[in-house]
């Protein structure tokens, strides 16, 4: 399960190509990430847990 | 009929090297087989050995890739065992190791070359050593760029993920001038022999010049030093490592008041950093809490503003070298991106006669 923020999709893409699995899906958050507080990255959780979720039982 | 090579044919190869995504932006020159057997025929090392793989993207590098590469960067043969000691000296650095090339930051290799190999290959130490005009000094770091691309496929926009890098990322590489320091060079220093012709390297973050000519007085012009490095700008974590490359008239000023290069260190050790207000002010003061971690901004005051955060760990964090014209007293401060290894790699000795002359 992968969760990158989407400043970072490209690097992404490539990775999973080279990994030999072009196309993986995965979940992205805004960017920036770095300079959040602990209740701003909370609150980051909180918004992709519901896709993070789907994607683990597919 | 003349003798003068076909520049219609040349430029039809570089073009081709362009097609092929194998240039940095400028033209490369073309290798061919019997380039790349004049390359490997400097070194002992065998060209399958691998130099380095990076196992996440399943890449390597081997000796003849990095003679390729090499010689596209327009290398001489003859540099050929001085860029397969700055790609061993740099790997020893351990943000290297660890996706260091890939970072947001863009990091420079910083090359140091000591030893008579300096001038047998040419290799520029005086005026201008940051400023291009030379050709081992320009080509050699150009080839570890182009194997970082073409070996590993680390390219801006994909897996380099440079936000916006470092001017002259692939272009800094000088000999230290041993002639006009007052200091031990800087191999010697990390325990070589005298005369030793190694390659010291490290990943860099930054260059910010330091222009005194006005004082004469060790301690003011350490002070304008401290400053620099001091600077809340370039923090990201607590511990930093910042290093200087002296030009001769510092370097000697401070020789002169008895301040060996150790003396330098510890001085700069004891006095760079910052009070908790100052780095409040700039939203940096959770960095002073240390670690890895305390990126973002406190909400409340958590220390005094007065307490003072060192910024360099110990002396095995500032790298001290001494380069550059003696005209005039301007020194510059880097910053090493991660951890410099304090150690230098040995040059392996020519195998063919060194053709200085052609060097340029």
């Amino acid at each position: 399960m992968v969760i990158c923020s989407d400043a970072f999709k490209a690097t992404a893409d490539a990775m999973a190509e080279v990994q030999g699995a072009p196309g993986y899906v995965y979940v992205t958050t805004p960017h920036p990430v770095a300079g959040l507080t602990p209740e701003q990255v909370r609150e980051r959780a909180e918004s992709v847990a519901g896709e993070v979720a789907r994607l683990l039982a597919e | 009929m003349s003798n003068e090579p076909d520049p219609d044919v040349a430029r039809e190869a570089i073009e081709y090297c362009y097609e092929q995504g194998w240039t940095d932006g400028l033209p490369v020159v073309p290798a061919s087989q019997s380039r790349l057997d004049e390359f490997l025929a400097q070194t002992s090392r065998d060209a399958d050995e691998v130099l380095w793989r990076m196992d996440h993207l399943g890449r390597e590098c081997t000796v003849r890739t990095a003679a390729i590469n090499a010689a596209m960067a327009g290398c001489l043969p003859e540099y050929f065992p001085v860029v397969l000691a700055a790609w061993d000296a740099v790997m020893r650095d351990r943000a290297a190791k660890g996706g260091g090339w890939q970072s947001t930051s863009g990091p420079a290799p910083l090359i140091v070359i000591n030893g008579p190999i300096r001038h047998d290959l040419s290799v520029n130490c005086t005026g201008g050593i940051f400023a291009g005009g030379f050709r081992p000094n320009a080509t050699i770091p150009r080839a570890l760029g182009l194997m970082l691309r073409n070996a590993f496929g680390v390219a801006p926009h994909v897996f380099d993920q440079t936000t916006q890098g470092i001017p002259g990322r692939w272009a800094i590489c000088f000999g230290e001038n041993e002639e006009e320091s007052p200091w031990e060079p800087l191999a010697t220093e990390m325990g070589l022999e005298p005369n030793a012709n190694a390659v010291s390297c490290t990943l860099t973050r930054t260059y910010e010049f330091v222009d005194n000519r006005h004082t004469q007085d060790p301690e003011q012009l350490l002070n304008d030093f401290a400053d620099t490095i001091s600077r809340t700008g370039v923090m990201i974590f607590r511990a930093q490592s910042a290093g200087i490359v002296f030009c001769p008239e510092h370097a000697q000023m401070l020789a002169n008041a008895g301040y060996s290069k150790t003396d330098v260190k510890d001085w700069l050790v004891e006095q760079c950093g910052r009070v908790e207000a100052d780095l409040r002010r700039a939203g940096k003061d959770a960095v002073s809490e240390g670690g890895f971690g305390g990126r973002s901004a406190s909400e409340e005051e958590r220390v005094p503003g007065d307490v003072f955060t060192p910024f360099l760990p110990g002396r095995q964090s500032v790298p001290i070298v001494v380069a550059g014209a003696r005209n005039a007293a301007i020194s510059m401060v880097f910053r090493v991106f991660g951890e410099w290894s304090n150690s230098s790699v040995e040059i392996e000795p020519a195998r063919s006669p060194v053709q200085a002359a052609k060097g340029g």
